[in-house]
């Protein structure tokens, strides 16, 4: 199970300290489970508008639809790799940046920290230039209604993972995570690889399809 | 209170969290589970007066065929909030946030929930819900029913909107009780409590978390839908854009079919914890009864669709959910049968709180038997939208969830409170609030079977062809207000009994779970030493399954003299 796997991994770095406190080690093992679960439950909601999406797009006689007789064009796939390439090299840095914080080189787990931070503005900014480009409007069609509803809404986790990654960025310089207590910078972590691993869906379902 | 100590420190379990000072952190924002469960409690029986008077208020406009009590604006609003206010803001509240909170924990040898912040945090969005739906009666109040299909719900913008928004407060809270009801169930369970040691209400409880947890988001996600179609007109159920108004239904049920088990599953937990504890034998089938919640759990994502028979799906997907939904009714009857044979041969003491699981038992099986008619295909397409389903569906509720809950206040009002309820005045409840269920909602069978539709604020039509459906509506309205009598009766019963009621002592009943083995009312952190378990909690010939240190505990319990004011039968074991 990955989150016994998770919990294997905080145990072996526990044993490079000697600051280990069962109390912190079980709430720290509940509180992973917990947000995991969290992170489970938010699948849910994007799979609900994915089903919504799924449901329209066969419903449709026609894909793309067609508008005021005309139909709308493909989105543009190129741009997007481009950009989903950015938001992947992003999910890379975070995990150097936590294992060199649990191999104590703090140097090394700040840069890659930034790194992880800048390459998801980058996204949003990639994002945002989409959206003002874009052929079609949120209110025009099923096409936009599905494709804005659900790439803003992981835009929108994008961002709250931006801010909670800088968060992050200050509570560790200011020695809120000490030797094996750092299960935040997890949290964190894992939030950033599943928004990721969310655009792998979207990106196949509105680009590739 | 007691004084926060620390009696051992080899085990994480044992240490104790000093009690908090104050009033506001005591009884406000309080994140002990206890202090919740009677938080939700009260709001809960709150919101229940302002649902039921709205009930009332329907009843009193469905008196005279021509309907002249309500305008006919109002009465769309009325039975909207009615069923609004009923679902959300009294019941899923009370059977998880009240019940759930309470015993939960205290049954699993826990000092408090897994999260214990959160779960306030949960607690607080609930009246903020409410405040958020009652705030549309200054604007514009939803009429689309409790349902709020679109194309109609997108007329009445502002209602519509406002109504989401509460929705998904509420939503998010029973969210995250799912979330740390699960994880309080998986994580905090005392040493020695196996999966099948755990109390049937706890069973319950953690199979409802998961449902919570997972189906409620999809919920949020059918009303952000429909919150952004009436706010920023997005086009996810305009078909002239290339939405779908079915695309709302199949999102609002695959929520809201799995709620109805969110409802009656706490319920099925406290029938049997109530019914083994006053027959004095071993619950029948106790794998049964606690895997059948699980598997009513699962197979209840998978039947939404029996809601939309008539909504124009495609028949080669009616038929797989006519099926499923009588699967459905398998494991429901086990519990019935295993309920059945728990009484087999037991020395019944028909205390309040077992009258109403008796009621429950004859209540919800005839509610879950006129449910397998609307899961056949060609009868619900005659039974769909007439009062055949409120009939059906307030038997569920009503009979099932309400009563469980009423078996579940009178059973642990003496462990929530150190006092015991007044017998006479409880049972001349249970009576008022059967007679009242059965006039209220038996008629409605036979007056939906002959196609009376639901929510018209006027028969007139129906009545000139089915004269005998005034009287019938007549009786309905009569009997409403004897529920309307028994719930103010148990309002007066707990009032009056926090102030004189006999002193209930450690275990009045005699039952055999863990919470009954610490005071009435249960200090601060629940247990000074965290128990071991043995065994299963339900064998009333052997001693308890517990090692409890707190302090010497009958290992045979007995129900007290006092609790009983009718002698057992005699010879009847």
């Amino acid at each position: 199970m990955a989150v016994s796997a998770l919990n294997a991994t905080h145990e072996a770095v526990d044993a490079r300290y000697n600051d280990v406190d069962p109390v912190y080690a079980q709430t720290r093992d509940i509180r992973l489970t917990g947000f995991v679960l969290a992170l489970g439950a938010d699948c849910v909601l994007f799979s609900s508008f994915i089903f919504a999406y799924l449901y329209l797009r066969t419903s449709a006689p026609a894909w793309p639809p067609f508008v005021d007789g005309h139909q709308l064009p493909r989105l543009d796939t190129s741009f997007a790799a481009l950009n989903s390439i950015v938001l992947f090299g992003s999910g890379v840095t975070m995990h150097y940046a936590l294992e060199n914080w649990k191999h104590l080189k703090k140097a090394a787990f700040n840069g890659w920290l930034i790194a992880t931070i800048v390459l998801g503005a980058l996204f949003l900014l990639g994002q945002a230039h989409e959206y003002l480009s874009a052929a079609m409007t949120w209110q025009g069609s099923s096409f936009g209604a599905s494709f804005f509803t659900l790439t803003g809404m992981h835009g929108f986790h994008v961002f709250i993972g931006v801010i909670y990654l800088i968060t992050l960025f200050i509570q560790a310089n200011r020695g809120v995570y000490t030797g094996s207590k750092y299960f935040g910078l997890t949290a964190g972590t894992l939030y950033w690889h599943f928004v990721d691993v969310i655009w792998v869906f979207l990106f196949f379902l509105f680009y590739l399809w | 209170m007691h004084a926060a100590t620390t009696v051992h420190a080899d085990h994480v379990h044992d240490h104790i969290h000093p009690a908090p000072e104050g009033f506001i952190r005591k009884y406000v924002f309080s994140t002990d589970h206890k202090v919740i469960a009677f938080q939700y409690f009260f709001v809960g029986l709150f919101f229940l007066f302002i649902s039921g008077s709205f009930a009332l208020l329907i009843r009193l406009q469905l008196f005279d065929p021509a309907g002249k009590f309500l305008s006919f604006d109002t009465y769309d609003s009325m039975f909207t909030m009615h069923g609004t206010v009923g679902v959300w803001l009294v019941v899923i509240p009370l059977v998880t946030g009240a019940l759930g909170n309470f015993i939960m924990p205290l049954q699993i040898g826990a000092r408090d929930v897994a999260f214990p912040w959160l779960n306030m945090l949960s607690f607080w969005l609930f009246p903020v819900a409410g405040l958020i739906l009652f705030s549309s009666f200054f604007f514009m109040t939803p009429h689309a029913g409790w349902t709020e299909y679109p194309p109609i719900s997108l007329s009445y913008g502002v209602g519509t909107a406002l109504w989401c928004a509460a929705i998904i407060c509420i939503g998010i809270s029973s969210t995250l009780t799912g979330l740390n009801f699960t994880m309080t169930v998986v994580k905090l369970r005392a040493p020695g409590m196996t999966w099948t040691r755990m109390p049937l209400f706890t069973w319950a409880t953690f199979a409802t978390a998961l449902v919570n947890m997972i189906a409620t988001v999809a919920l949020s996600a059918a009303l952000l839908a429909l919150f952004l179609a009436v706010v920023f007109n997005v086009p996810f159920f305009d078909p002239a854009r290339g939405g779908a108004p079915v695309l709302y239904q199949h999102m609002f049920w695959f929520y809201s079919h799995p709620a109805v088990y969110i409802f009656i599953l706490p319920a099925f937990g406290v029938i049997s914890e109530v019914l083994p504890t006053f027959t004095r034998r071993p619950i029948f089938g106790y794998k049964v009864i606690a895997f059948s919640s699980l598997a009513i759990a699962i197979l209840g994502f998978a039947v939404w669709a029996h809601h939309m028979f008539p909504s124009g799906i495609s028949p080669w997907l009616q038929l797989p959910f006519m099926i499923i939904t009588y699967a459905i009714g398998v494991p429901t009857g086990l519990k019935v049968f295993s309920w059945l044979a728990t009484l087999w041969g037991g020395r019944i003491r028909f205390t309040t709180s077992m009258l109403y699981a008796l009621g429950f038992l004859i209540a919800f099986t005839f509610g879950g038997i006129t449910g397998i008619f609307l899961a056949a295909v060609p009868a619900d397409l005659h039974e769909h939208g007439s009062y055949f389903v409120v009939g059906h569906f307030h038997y569920v509720v009503a009979g099932g969830a309400v009563l469980g809950f009423l078996a579940a206040v009178t059973y642990w009002f003496p462990k929530a409170t150190g006092r015991m309820l007044n017998e006479r005045l409880g049972k001349l409840g249970f009576w008022l609030f059967m007679i009242g269920l059965t006039g209220t909602f038996l008629p409605m069978h036979w007056l939906g079977l002959e196609g009376m539709p639901r929510r018209y604020a006027s028969y007139t039509y129906f009545a000139a062809t089915h004269p005998d459906a005034v009287f019938w509506n007549r009786v309905e309205t009569f009997s409403a207000f004897f529920m309307a009598a028994s719930i103010a009766l148990l309002t007066i019963n707990v009032v009056w009994s926090l102030w004189r009621g006999r002193v209930a002592g450690r275990n009045p009943w005699g039952a055999r779970t863990l919470e009954w083995t610490i005071d009435s009312p249960p200090p601060y952190y629940n247990f000074k030493k965290i128990p071991i378990v043995f065994g299963r909690p339900y064998d009333y010939t052997e001693p308890l399954p517990y090692q409890n240190l707190d302090h010497d505990v009958d290992p045979y319990p007995a129900p007290t003299a006092a609790s009983f004011p009718l002698p057992a039968p005699a010879g009847a074991g």
